[in-house]
């Protein structure tokens, strides 16, 4: 059984080898906590997946983002910090070396008139910079009926993006100060994520899933009510999952941190399916309570509790027993719950990683790791 | 319906103009400031964090109110400077070092100000010594710290530590929050309180001060 295989067998509880084995990669600092720790120093995140012997999904190369992006400009040197002008035209204090979120300084969305000028025509599904200058290569590698990988499309974001750029308290605000002008903007972004996709399922190719990205929750829940995500995102996401499902793809995840036990129904019903992460928190999501509570119409990826993985070898051994079941009935692949971040030490990351290999990767087929000098202890 | 009525309910629906015409109209007609803080506005964002809690709010809706809230609280401040009315407290409040998320802190602070605390917002990054000062400097008697990060909250411990060895612990209490923050861990560090969301806080950081 191949990847691709594997993958759309995983996802419609079908027949299969084995779990798919994935990880959401891991924040900067830790591969670094690594190094010291026995990682070899060529290792880093965009090589980690091959080098611990992960399955992996493969993207399209198109956009369906600002392009063109703005400027990446260094606005200010304040030493371990930075000002600086992200390509999304936001303006962020950061750390140099990525650590924590940056603090949103100031902003180029602000009304009306800057998103007619900067953003908007940003947005354009007819921009040739949106598809890749090897198109009509890619087109035959997506529609070889022998491929072998796991294709996901770009599924972009009706708010989230418009949170980053506006930041959060704006965004809010514009829902109830120009709440036409929200929805202008919402509409604009789901024009472009169709345009796009309309073009790249009309190639023909038959596409594993699609990707979104959100962000809209916190620990306490959704950044917007239910009422609004009802009025305003709902309508734009079923449009978006109505073309994906005539084309055949009917897994789209969302990447959502914080606690989404609100929006979960809601996505559902807009034809998002899947969930992923399924950050834990302090809030105590369970990717197994979830399916009791959806049954197989919910899909989910992630959901093993990164503080898990810091603690003891014990621990995440029975995390991993319990979630056994879960992964064995398909409708999930476990993974780390976000990013593994750095407290959690190569040794017990290791000891994870050879444990689902056997427990959820059966040991069968699986990708080579390649070896380390650091042993388990 | 009667002008405090009236003053709650655009505070509670977010409508600002509302609120600045009636709070101006009250202070017209001889009503005293206090009693439109503490009759009006106070119950009202008390109200909202009710309605927050219970899951009919939502930040949009807080952050609305908050800004109603506020619209109010500038036309009065002249008179409550005037009457040297006293806050219900001081509340020092930032995000940890090496921290640099402030939507938390910022939703805390607004639900404090709209309680009657008043602020020193101390910003993000903030090291330890920061709150030091704040309490020697400022007389705050509330510490508030956020945190977002698992790598960033063990500067929470670090601050109580700081606060320890000036030796103005006892003079303030020391609250925290932010996404991985547990009322287990505020026990582990010898924090006072930990509140999971914003209004929560507010009803802790008056439950703190109340038995102190």
């Amino acid at each position: 059984m191949n990847e691709r295989e594997r993958f759309h067998a995983t996802m419609h509880y079908l027949p299969r080898d084995r779990s798919p084995i994935y990880d959401f990669n891991f924040w900067d600092e830790t591969i670094v906590v690594w190094y010291d720790q026995g990682l070899p120093r060529q290792v880093d995140r965009d090589n980690s997946d091959d080098f611990l012997g992960m399955d992996s999904f493969h993207h399209t190369g198109v956009s369906v983002d600002l392009i063109p992006r703005f400027d990446e400009i260094i606005l200010e040197d304040r030493g371990e910090f930075e000002i600086k002008q992200q390509d999304d035209g936001v303006r962020v204090l950061r750390k140099k070396f990525m650590g924590s979120i940056p603090q949103h300084v100031g902003h180029l969305l602000v009304d009306r008139e800057s998103w007619r000028t900067h953003y908007k025509p940003r947005l354009d599904p007819d921009s040739p910079e949106r598809y890749p200058e090897d198109w009509d290569t890619r087109v035959r590698d997506w529609t070889d009926p022998n491929r072998e990988t796991v294709m996901v499309l770009p599924g972009g974001s009706l708010y989230g993006r418009l949170r980053d750029w506006m930041g959060l308290e704006n965004i809010s605000l514009v829902l109830y100060d120009d709440p036409a002008w929200f929805e202008e903007m919402v509409e604009t972004l789901a024009d472009c994520i169709v345009g796009t996709l309309t073009r790249l399922l009309e190639t023909g190719a038959k596409f594993e899933a699609c990707g979104m990205w959100e962000d809209m929750a916190y620990n306490a829940g959704p950044l917007m009510s239910v009422r609004h995500f009802k009025q305003f995102l709902v309508p734009h996401y079923r449009r978006i999952t109505d073309l994906l499902h005539r084309y055949g793809v009917d897994v789209v995840w969302v990447d959502c941190d914080g606690n989404i036990e609100k929006l979960v129904p809601l996505w559902l019903d807009a034809g998002v399916n899947c969930m992923f992460p399924l950050e834990i928190g302090t809030w105590g999501a369970d990717p197994v309570a979830y399916r009791q509570q959806y049954g197989q119409d919910l899909l989910i990826m992630g959901g093993f509790d990164k503080h898990i993985l810091a603690r003891s070898k014990d621990e995440i051994a029975r995390e991993i027993e319990r979630l056994t079941p879960l992964v064995e009935e398909g409708g999930y692949i476990g993974f780390c719950d976000h990013r593994v971040p750095p407290d959690v030490p190569l040794d017990n990351y290791l000891f994870y990683l050879e444990t689902v290999r056997k427990a959820w990767g059966k040991n069968l087929n699986l990708k080579p790791m390649h070896p380390l000098e650091h042993k388990i202890s | 319906m009667e002008t405090l009525e009236i003053i709650r309910k655009a505070i509670i629906e977010g409508q600002a103009k509302e609120v600045e015409q009636h709070v101006q109209a009250a202070l017209d007609s001889g009503m005293k400031a206090t009693t439109i803080l503490y009759d009006g506005l106070i119950p009202a964002m008390a109200e909202v964090g009710r309605l927050y809690e219970e899951g009919e709010y939502f930040v949009p809706e807080m952050l609305i109110a908050a800004r109603a809230m506020k619209t109010g609280l500038g036309l009065l401040k002249p008179f409550l400077v005037e009457g040297n009315v006293q806050p219900l407290g001081k509340v020092a409040i930032a995000t940890v070092q090496g921290d640099l998320h402030d939507i938390g802190k910022n939703l805390v602070s607004l639900m404090l100000e709209g309680a009657g605390f008043e602020i020193v917002d101390l910003g993000v990054n903030a090291e330890p010594q920061k709150f030091v000062d704040a309490v020697q400097q400022q007389q705050v008697n509330v510490v508030a710290m956020s945190a977002l990060l698992t790598t960033t909250m063990t500067r929470m411990k670090d601050t109580i530590t700081a606060l320890d060895a000036a030796g103005v612990r006892g003079k303030v209490k020391v609250i925290i929050g932010g996404a991985p923050i547990t009322q287990a861990y505020a026990d582990e560090i010898g924090a006072d309180g930990y509140a999971p969301d914003a209004s929560q806080a507010v009803n802790l950081t008056k439950r703190l001060l109340a038995a102190s």
